[in-house]
């Protein structure tokens, strides 16, 4: 008897233990259950295309979004400088969902501290609780800079960060030179997106103006700013070093405008600081005088792209994030032009090595038809990667797809890329919808895959296709962000996590006849 | 020296539903704080599956939060399902009253729940939405109680959200029906959520000495169970911190004792379950209990030997909050590991008195959080092993110390005897993991000696 106690299931085994599942049916009771007959009909009425166009026409609720709010992208963007703490004004719940999110994604800690208002600060104003906060989190956490943001309720009751920092330096609480760098992020306009623009557009003006050094483009060519690339909401840190790696191939001098891929990919040494990498501050002024910007997520990066050709009047190369063979094709173009280097050998080899492997594995992905779910520079870079590889996007939803670079709007530009192949005719784009949406979708239009974060796992598993995790968040799977799906080797990694999946299902599924050794 | 008023003395604690009451301590700004009254109001009544749950607000309230706890369900999702309203900025200036009542149908209408219930943000508590009226009215016109939750995030800390949720079941729930006749009525579980189906070991366990749940609240809940709650025997309050109140309230409206106990550890598990004989009244299923309990800790003695020889004189730092601070201190000293530092930062003063007595002079007590405070005394007291949440855990793995996640995201339920042995075995697989020996050393080239001889 004791030998078997010894044994512990976990509760996906314990709970379907005979004495568990009578007891689910003695609950049933309480819950005025439907007949079977009643939720099969509710099942199929569920796949039908007029609950399609009922839930299409749903105007009130949000069912299962699938976009965070302005403050989380700002943190992000505040952590991808040195020594940086982010800090949120607002009440204190909203921190500790931005901390608990980023850290359950890229599972590392995420520093970030909050002003924590409470009814006398919604009546009174937030002032003494920004101005407390800035001395507190200074003594505890020791950093260079403070990159300030706001949320709902700061926004709501109007304070005024900027008057609010000046209080706090003429107060002597902060010194008069220790940087504060902020921006205004009410959650209920935009996403995280919009946060992460807004917060890298404020580091960088901030930094800028307080430098007193004057724009120059090309001038600093020779102090190592010849090119500046920002990666934007980046939720993969392998994407950093992949970019890296390409770079550093062409033997092009290049400042990173915001790397969190230090704070997010620490090594464990037996000692945590707060902070690891990101851009030095003092390299943000000079940054003015590099010859280019090279920015890979054009729709996020809308406001940081506009001050940086206008006030540092530089040139700017802006692209969706670059996946595939053709969006990369695209990146080493644009940075050989930009540098006017030639695309050295080793980037043009590993092409090749890429290419070959795409037509290894062709036949299994050929005509598969794909929904995808993501933020809009993401998307851009996933449909050319199906187009590309012959997968048909089908259903695409971009829940903060809202969005336009120079005047061109998302959906139109997806539309536009899916109608130049033959592989896009059937795909419909879909902007401000939620993952309840995309459910009735897939259950009344099936697909064979589903690509989008762990929030489209219930979806998926209503409609029982499989989910290739890709974007943020990433919750349930370990390791995702480390590899990088940029770049020629990222479109190597997105092809092997996609195949490898149908084939994968196929010896799940196999019927008897086709549970092959070699495929 | 007068002696302190009883009513004076409540106050003073968390758990008090008195109007004087304190608010729970303040976050201090400027520091990585835990959650807000919103998330702790939600997390409380989440667990009432078959209910819908609508956040009225801007999108990220629930867009951060959807199913993220680890509460887990026995039968309906619907709890699942993240319900907002998304307001944007036009919404905050014209407000959102009738977006709020579009919703409500429309989650009426589509999912049919036996209830909905609808809290209210930062955002909405500011602008000044009249959520009681919209409710209200929705409530009548479509027959199903929709119930508002006013627990905006401002108001304070999450345990705060918790008891506005109690406060919520209290004047809408509790006490609006009556159990089918011949249902047998026993204890209410208050205050646990059935985190990793702990609820469910807590319940066989009852059901074997023959006492029956009355109503689960809110772990693994069904909406009609808990309307009948005033009808139950005894109230068990398992996190005090989140709902004592709720049980002093109901022992005052309807005659109902309570006690305050908890699942974490043998001891702990037999004295809850004698107590809830006790209050029963019952000499017969006290006597089921004794033989029980005593049945059940023999076995585990002889179960966990293998354990406490690997674990006797462990030393750990316990990191969480409310119930845990001290009824884990009383599970891991029957596993031989010694507590040499224990957070207090959540919870009551009562709370404060049970750690007391559970642990030495020499443990320190860790009043506010920050990675920092946890890991100076982890380094101080050369602890062994870290016990505490999620957001520490990727802090400990950067300080290279075995860990266990005790909160809402473990999947592991500790409760109960056989979550004691769950948690001896994990305890034992954190600390012998192969990856700590490794880590800790340096790599071979860094190493002074030369790997192997010249």
């Amino acid at each position: 008897m004791s030998k078997d106690r010894l044994e512990i299931p976990d509760y996906n085994s314990l709970f379907s233990e005979d004495r568990f599942v009578q007891q689910r049916e003695n609950k049933r009771q309480f819950e005025a259950p439907c007949s079977e007959q009643e939720t099969a009909e509710a099942l199929a009425y569920s796949q039908s295309a007029e609950y399609l166009e009922k839930n299409f026409n749903r105007k009130a609720v949000v069912i299962n979004p699938h976009k965070a709010c302005q403050p989380l992208g700002s943190i992000m963007a505040a952590l991808g400088f040195e020594k940086t703490l982010p800090f949120v004004h607002g009440s204190q719940g909203c921190n500790s969902y931005f901390r608990s999110h980023l850290s359950r994604h890229f599972k590392e800690p995420t520093p970030a501290v909050s002003s924590s208002m409470t009814e006398d600060a919604a009546v009174f104003g937030g002032m003494s609780n920004l101005i407390d906060g800035l001395e507190n989190s200074i003594a505890l956490y020791k950093p260079e800079m403070v990159a300030l943001c706001t949320t709902c309720m700061a926004e709501v009751i109007g304070d005024d960060l900027s008057s609010f920092i000046g209080n706090a330096r003429q107060k002597g609480v902060i010194s008069e030179d220790f940087p504060v760098a902020f921006c205004n992020t009410p959650s209920f306009v935009g996403s995280h997106i919009t946060g992460y623009d807004s917060m890298l557009k404020g580091i960088l003006s901030y930094l800028y103006d307080r430098s007193g050094i004057q724009a120059a483009p090309g001038s600093g060519e020779e102090t190592g700013e010849k090119l500046n690339v920002m990666l934007g909401f980046e939720p993969y840190t392998g994407n950093f070093a992949e970019i890296r790696k390409i770079l550093n191939a062409f033997d092009t001098k290049y400042t990173f405008l915001g790397d969190h891929s230090g704070n997010y990919d620490s090594p464990a040494t037996g000692e945590y600081e707060y902070y690891y990498g990101g851009t030095k501050l003092d390299d943000v002024p000079l940054a003015a005088n590099a010859l280019a910007t090279l920015s890979l997520q054009k729709y996020t990066l809308k406001k940081t792209q506009d001050y940086i050709g206008g006030t540092w009047k530089q040139l700017i190369a802006a692209m969706s994030t670059p996946l595939g063979i053709t969006g990369t094709d695209k990146l080493l173009d644009t940075i050989s032009e930009l540098t006017g280097l030639p695309v050295p050998a080793s980037l043009t080899e590993e092409r090749g090595r890429v290419v070959d492997a795409l037509m290894d594995s062709h036949p299994y992905i050929h005509g598969k038809r794909v929904a995808l779910v993501g933020d809009p520079d993401l998307l851009i870079g996933l449909i050319g990667f199906c187009l590309e590889t012959g997968m048909e996007p089908v259903h695409i939803v971009c829940s903060n797809g809202d969005v336009d670079f120079n005047d061109v709007k998302f959906k139109e530009e997806a539309e536009a890329l899916l109608a130049s192949s033959p592989y896009g005719s059937e795909a419909a784009v879909y902007i401000g919808k939620d993952l309840w949406h995309m459910r009735s979708l897939l259950l009344n239009d099936p697909v064979d895959l589903a690509i989008g974060s762990s929030h489209l796992k219930f979806a998926a598993k209503d409609a029982n296709v499989p989910l290739i995790r890709v974007g943020f968040p990433i919750f349930d799977r370990h390791h995702m962000h480390r590899y990088p799906v940029l770049g020629y080797q990222g479109a190597l990694n997105l092809l092997s996590l996609i195949v490898n999946t149908v084939l994968d299902e196929l010896d799940r599924n196999h019927s008897g006849f086709n549970f092959d050794l070699v495929r | 020296m007068d002696p302190v008023r009883k009513d004076e003395f409540d106050s003073e604690a968390c758990g008090s539903l008195s109007p004087k009451s304190k608010p729970c301590p303040r976050p201090k700004p400027g520091e990585a704080a835990g959650g807000c009254s919103f998330d702790g109001a939600q997390i409380t009544l989440l667990p009432i599956m078959d209910a819908a749950h609508l956040v009225h607000g801007p999108i990220a309230c629930a867009g951060n939060s959807w199913e993220s706890r680890g509460a887990l369900s026995s039968g309906p999702s619907l709890s699942q399902y993240g319900f907002a309203t998304d307001l944007n900025d036009s919404d905050i200036i014209f407000g959102g009253e009738k977006k709020l009542k579009e919703s409500i149908d429309y989650i009426a209408g589509r999912f049919a729940p036996p209830a909905i219930f609808v809290y209210s943000t930062c955002v909405t508590a500011l602008i000044g939405e009249d959520m009681d009226a919209v409710c209200k009215e929705a409530g009548e016109r479509l027959h199903i109680p929709v119930i508002p939750v006013n627990s905006p995030g401002f108001v304070g800390s999450k345990n705060l959200g918790n008891r506005l949720a109690g406060d919520a079941l209290l004047q809408y729930v509790i006490g609006t029906g009556e159990p089918e006749p011949g249902t047998p009525l026993g204890v209410n579980l208050i205050g646990e959520y059935n985190i990793a189906g702990e609820m469910w070991d807590i319940e066989k366990l009852m059901n074997s000495a023959g006492i029956a749940v009355t109503s689960r609240i809110t772990g693994d809940a069904r909406y009609k169970e808990i309307t009948w709650a005033h009808r139950a025997k005894v109230n068990m309050v398992v996190c005090s911190r989140a709902l004592l109140g709720l049980a002093k309230e109901m022992e005052s409206r309807y005659g109902i004792p309570y006690f305050e106990g908890s699942f974490y550890g043998a001891k702990e598990t037999t004295y809850s379950l004698r107590q809830m004989a006790y209050l029963m009244n019952d000499r017969e299923m006290e006597r089921r209990v004794d033989r029980l309990t005593e049945r059940e800790e023999s076995r585990l003695a002889m179960d966990l030997r293998p354990y406490r020889k690997l674990l006797k004189g462990k030393k750990a730092v316990l990191y969480t909050g409310g119930v845990k601070s001290w009824s884990v201190i009383s599970a891991l000293k029957e596993l031989g590991v010694q507590v040499v530092g224990v957070g207090t930062n959540k919870s009551t003063e009562d709370d404060v008195r049970r750690i007391a007595d559970r642990v030495g002079d020499d443990t320190e007590y860790i009043p506010e959080g920050g990675a920092s405070r946890i890991l100076k005394t982890v380094r101080e007291r050369k602890a062994d092993i870290m016990i505490a949440g999620g957001r520490n855990m990727y802090v400990a793995m950067k300080e290279q110390i075995p860990f266990i996640d005790i909160n809402q995201e473990r999947h592991k339920a500790y409760a109960g005897y056989e979550g004691l042995l769950r948690l001896a075995k994990e305890l034992t697989y954190s600390l012998a993991n192969p990856i700590w020996k490794l880590a800790s050393s340096p790599a071979p080239w860094d190493k002074e000696a030369p790997p192997y001889d010249r």
